[in-house]
C-alpha cells in the first residue's frame, strides 16, 4: 500500500484518538465505546501491520541495501562496464528491476525468510554497521543458491539449449537441484568482484 | 463522569502513548534508512503495544469493578 495512505490512516487514527483522549467521557454511550475500541486498538493494530509491510516492501529497494556504507561497493559494481560481470550484466539491461536489483538475485536474504536466525542475522547487520566493525568484504552466510538464478532462466531456451549446461545429461540434473553451483569456477564466475574494482572500467547511462 | 474516572485516566494515559506511538510510526515511514524500521519495531511498535494493552486492561479492569459492585 501506499506511504501516503498509510500516512493518511495514522492521520485519521490520531484524530479518533485526540476525541478520545480530550473527552474520555464519550466513551459512556454505546456509540463512544465502539469508537474507542476502533481508535485505541482496531486502527493501531491495522495501521502498524500497514506499516510493517510498508517498511517490508521498502526494505526490498536497492537504495536501501546500499544506504550501508559497507555496500557502496557492490553498487558501484552494477555500473562496470563489462558483460562478464554478472550482476553488471543484468542490472544494465534490465533483467533486474533497477529499483529492486539487489533483493531480484537475493530474495533468501535475512529479512524475507530463514526464520528467527535470519532475522537475528539482520539485527547483526545493524549493529555491525553502527555499532560494531562489519567484515569486509561481506560475505554470503549460505552458498549462493541456484533458485535465484533458475526463477527467471528456468524454461529459458538460452538456459535450457545451453551448449554446457548440455555438455554431459548430468550437468542439467545437478545445475537444477542446486549440486553445481551457477557461480562455479570456470561457470558464471564473474559475480561482485569489488576486490578489482580499481581496474574496472564503468559504465554510465547517460552515455 | 464520576463513572468514567478510573477509566478516564487509563484511556488517557492508552491514547497518548497510541498516538505517540503512531507519530514515530510516521516519522519512520518518511525516513528511508534501515535505522527507520528498527525505530519502528523497538520504538513505535513498543508504544503502541503498551498502550492498546493499557486500554484492554482498562476495559477489563473496569467491568470487572462494574460486576463486583
Amino acid at each position: 500500500m501506499p506511504t501516503a495512505v498509510v500516512l493518511v490512516l495514522l492521520a485519521i487514527t490520531v484524530a479518533f484518538i485526540v476525541v478520545i483522549v480530550a473527552r474520555p467521557e464519550v466513551t459512556l454511550a454505546r456509540g463512544g465505546k465502539i469508537l474507542a475500541f476502533l481508535a485505541l486498538f482496531i486502527l493501531p493494530v491495522f495501521g502498524g501491520l500497514l506499516g510493517l509491510e510498508n517498511h517490508i516492501e521498502r526494505s526490498k529497494q536497492t537504495s536501501f541495501c546500499l544506504s550501508c556504507h559497507i555496500m557502496g561497493d557492490y553498487g558501484r559494481s552494477l555500473h562496470v562496464d563489462d558483460p562478464s560481470y554478472i550482476p553488471a550484466a543484468h542490472y544494465q539491461n534490465n533483467r533486474v528491476p533497477h529499483d529492486e536489483a539487489c533483493y531480484t538475485c537475493h530474495t533468501d536474504y535475512t529479512l524475507y525468510t530463514g526464520g528467527i536466525k535470519a532475522k537475528f542475522r539482520g539485527l547483526h547487520h545493524i549493529y555491525a554497521q553502527y555499532l560494531g566493525k562489519p567484515d569486509h568484504p561481506v560475505k554470503l552466510y549460505t552458498p549462493y543458491n541456484n533458485r535465484e538464478c533458475l526463477h527467471c532462466h528456468l524454461g529459458a531456451r538460452s538456459f535450457e539449449q545451453g551448449a554446457v549446461h548440455n555438455a554431459d545429461p548430468q550437468i542439467m540434473a545437478n545445475i537444477k537441484s542446486n549440486k553445481l553451483s551457477c557461480v562455479s569456477s570456470g561457470c558464471h564466475d564473474m559475480v561482485h568482484n569489488v576486490a578489482n574494482l580499481d581496474k574496472a572500467k564503468f559504465w554510465s547511462p547517460a552515455q | 463522569m464520576s463513572e468514567t474516572q478510573p477509566i478516564a485516566a487509563k484511556l488517557r494515559k492508552s491514547g497518548i502513548l497510541i498516538i505517540l506511538g503512531l507519530l514515530v510510526e510516521a516519522l519512520t515511514l518518511v525516513w528511508n534508512h534501515p535505522l527507520a524500521f528498527i525505530a519502528f519495531i523497538g520504538i513505535s511498535g513498543l508504544l503502541m503495544a503498551i498502550g492498546i494493552l493499557l486500554y484492554l486492561w482498562a476495559l477489563v479492569s473496569h467491568s470487572t469493578q462494574k460486576s463486583a459492585r
